[in-house]
């Protein structure tokens, strides 16, 4: 290694600039919807307001998070994102163990079952009717369910437990251990990193999914964040407004009550990130090199 | 390797096929079992009301929580639970809870005939002549004739209608500031539009140098509003002759595109305006660059703020129907519907949803549904029902929604209580809609028009058609000499046989 050049240094220079730009420019529509969120009506209608707030108020926020609706929604997001990550995560535990075990009759086929549903679903209406038979329509149960096991989730815990030494399960067994115990008190202490991961990619599946709850949920106290983001934000597109009344159109929320909708809802789930990152970036390493 | 792999398949076939069966004896099961509980339920009936359910779109609000609902519960003595659809891609949605058999007893879509008409002739839809006639003693008063007549389909009578409230939705909105300042009076005909649209080109009243435009319009709004109607064709189909043509087989279409052409080569309509976004278009007016902009009324309050912050002595108007080189003006005309409540087959109380129905076009609740009570939540001016803020927002802002059905005499009255909330909205509605002549308004041939399968079909895609061509026409992309080609092209597309089916109507209306 030769000690760095001036030469060097302007090159590390520019790359770091270029880099740092570049990273800006993605926040560019990120901080356009946040000074709107702040700004006065007016100077947003009037085309003024673009990086930075004109006109600096805070009550479109207050407005926002203080409406009877949204923090509904919130606490649905909030529940089911905690509920339906935990269940997942206990479920996919549960399964990928004994899947991980060479010595399980038919693991072949067992599967195979499972990858077959990664390629093969019944489709839209198939998957409606069986949760209305379920009777699981306006019913949180029809966000958690449906969603309860990733196979390339399980795929992935499923992998890690087969790296664990097997020793360790045979000590157990020597004290007299049962394998729920194994599983519980032995593997799962052990495998913090790849629950870490798995459980920040099913929680961010909760919290973004849309598409379960635009289908089965149509009672408005059961909607979650991104269903009533959705309805805020579509609402004021006017290319749909042939079939709006006026009374509609005299009620479409203002684009500062909309960016700041947008805002107040993205918040929470940012905050999550900074604490699992380093898991994150542990846990999708796993399986790349096996060791 | 083959084999077991073979084999998999197979145990994987056979589990799949003993699910479903399962599934389906699973379904028997709970069929047979609601349709007993619903046997049991109608004897009940007369001790008790039952909780109806019903769907409506989408609201800014929770209906169960709105005062209006409690206001509906105690004056008709049902207990509702209201759903909403979403706002996005609703029709979608009601197909699938339609076609999944939801027990919804009532259902309110925005008013989209190929949807309705469909359900209807797919028996989806329960036929509600014979329950009106029994418990429904309200709604025939309130309904015309007319709109039943339009809601037909096969002979039968399948939903009730919430008509439109008011006939004219937009024109061009000009700044009268920058009329004073380049000395010119408001215009009657195109060719004095032409000329203050020149002026204000020529002689920036609004200081704005390179950003200046003299009116703005959005990329999709090729058919100026007033423009159009002052060559004759206010509508997408109006009457030539005795005939309903289209507006881009119309003889005054080559006439408004040579206008619409010559304003924009002139640099008078918005270099930009293929480009422009509705709020691109808003934004130039609301800041004070663009002196004259083509919205509807209820966009006025908005932009009225903005430019007032922006501009303290800014004011503006709109422009009443213009005069074309051949006399003619006027603007289109709502007609039709706003909404339709109907009620589907898997609905467990179609009697009492109509009862509910009734109940609620009592004029009394009407009244009090559609305006509140008088001194809370309105007050009389000038034979005028005046909104009191803020409770009339709070507690009467969605009381439409909740409508299934108004009455078609009253409502429009009470509903321009609406517009009154705020005052430049209502004085521009009232422009529109109350001071021009009725010869100005040119209703809607179609909007009373029954269920027209190829136009269903067609009408929205031609439209789309129509439009782009006509963007290229007038920013000069195409020469108006392919019109003939583009005719033949649009005729082919369906076209033909929209109009065939439309016309075979019309003539009937004509004796």
């Amino acid at each position: 290694m030769h000690s760095k050049t001036v030469k060097d240094y302007a090159l590390d220079g520019t790359i770091y600039l270029l880099l740092t730009v570049m990273g800006l420019i993605t926040l560019l529509p990120f901080a356009n919807v946040l000074s709107k969120s702040i700004s006065e009506e007016w100077a947003i209608v009037s085309g003024k307001v673009g990086i930075f707030p004109v006109g600096f108020q805070l009550d479109t926020l207050a407005f926002v998070v203080t409406n009877s609706q949204f923090l509904r929604s919130l606490w649905i997001s909030v529940l089911v994102t905690a509920v339906g990550t935990l269940a997942s995560l206990l479920v996919t535990a549960l399964t990928a163990y004994p899947l991980s075990k060479r010595e399980l009759p038919g693991m072949g086929f067992l599967i195979v079952l499972f990858i077959f549903t990664m390629m093969f679903s019944g489709g839209i209406i198939p998957n409606y009717l069986l949760i209305r038979e379920l009777g699981l329509i306006n019913h949180l149960g029809s966000l958690i369910l449906p969603a309860l096991v990733s196979v390339f989730n399980l795929l992935v815990i499923k992998s890690y437990f087969e790296s664990l030494p097997a020793s360790l399960e045979e000590s157990a067994k020597i004290e007299g251990a049962r394998n729920l115990t194994i599983l519980f008190r032995i593997i799962l202490p052990l495998s913090g990193p790849v629950l870490a991961t798995i459980g920040l990619f099913y929680a961010v599946y909760y919290w973004n999914d849309y598409f379960n709850p635009m289908l089965y949920i149509n009672s408005t106290s059961l909607k979650p964040l991104q269903l009533y983001l959705q309805d805020i934000v579509m609402n004021a597109d006017t290319s749909s407004a042939i079939d709006k009344s006026a009374d509609d159109l005299m009620n479409v929320p203002a684009e500062g009550v909309r960016s700041a909708t947008v805002i107040a809802s993205t918040i929470p789930i940012l905050l999550v990130y900074p604490f699992l990152q380093k898991y994150f970036i542990k846990g999708v390493l796993i399986g790349s090199v096996k060791g | 390797m083959n084999k077991p792999f073979k084999l998999i398949s197979v145990f994987a076939i056979a589990a799949l096929m003993a699910t479903t069966a399962a599934a389906c004896s699973g379904n028997d099961g709970k069929g047979g079992n609601t349709g007993s509980a619903g046997e049991t339920n109608a004897g009940g009936e007369e001790a008790a009301k039952p909780e109806l359910k019903r769907l409506n779109v989408w609201a800014s609000e929770d209906y169960n929580t709105y005062p209006v609902a409690g206001l509906l519960e105690e004056a008709t003595g049902y207990k509702v639970k209201y759903d909403m659809l979403p706002q996005d891609k609703w029709a979608e949605k009601l197909n699938l809870i339609m076609s999944s058999g939801e027990p919804y007893d009532m259902v309110t879509s925005y008013s989209d005939m190929a949807l309705y008409s469909d359900y209807a002739q797919k028996g989806a839809l329960v036929d509600l002549t014979p329950l009106i006639d029994e418990f429904g003693p309200n709604i025939k008063a309130a309904i015309k004739q007319e709109s039943i007549d339009a809601l037909k389909v096969n002979g039968k009578l399948y939903a009730i209608p919430t008509t439109v409230t008011y006939e004219i939705n937009s024109s061009i909105l000009i700044r009268t500031d920058w009329l004073d300042k380049v000395g010119l009076p408001m215009p009657t005909t195109t060719d004095e539009l032409t000329a203050v649209l020149k002026a204000f080109k020529e002689k920036d009243p609004g200081g704005n140098g390179e950003r200046n435009v003299p009116l703005t319009i959005k990329g999709d709004q090729s058919m100026i509003d007033n423009l159009v109607g002052a060559f004759g064709m206010p509508n997408n189909w109006n009457d030539v002759d005795g005939k309903l043509v289209p507006r881009v087989m119309d003889p005054s279409y080559k006439d408004y595109v040579a206008y619409a052409a010559d304003l924009y080569k002139q640099g008078l309509i918005d270099r930009e305006f293929v480009a422009n976004k509705d709020a691109t278009a808003k934004e130039k007016f609301a800041s004070g660059a663009a002196g004259a902009i083509v919205v509807h009324w209820a966009d006025i309050p908005g932009i009225s703020e903005a430019l007032t912050k922006n501009l303290p002595d800014a004011t503006f108007a709109y422009v009443p129907a213009l005069k074309g080189p051949g006399g003619e003006f006027g603007f289109a005309a709502n007609a039709g519907f706003d909404r339709l409540t109907y009620i589907p087959k898997s609905a467990e109380h179609p009697e009492d949803a109509i009862k509910w129905i009734n109940a609620s076009l009592e004029p009394d609740t009407f009244r009090n549904m559609a305006i509140g009570t008088e001194g809370t939540h309105f007050k009389m001016e000038n034979g005028g029902y005046v909104p009191i803020l803020p409770i009339f927002n709070d507690e009467r802002n969605l009381a439409n929604n909740f409508m299934a059905g108004t009455d078609e005499e009253l409502y429009p009255q009470y509903w321009q209580a609406r517009v009154r909330k705020s005052p430049v909205m209502f004085e521009a509605f009232d422009f529109l809609n109350n001071e021009q002549p009725d010869e100005a308004k040119k209703a809607n041939a179609l909007g009373l028009a029954p269920y027209m399968q190829q136009y269903a079909k067609n009408n929205q895609q031609l439209e789309t058609m129509v439009g782009d061509y006509t963007v290229k026409l007038i920013a000069g992309a195409e020469s108006i000499d392919g019109l003939a080609d583009f005719q033949a092209k649009y005729m082919a597309a369906g076209a033909e046989a929209s109009s065939g089916e439309i016309n075979d109507w019309y003539a009937t209306i004509q004796k």
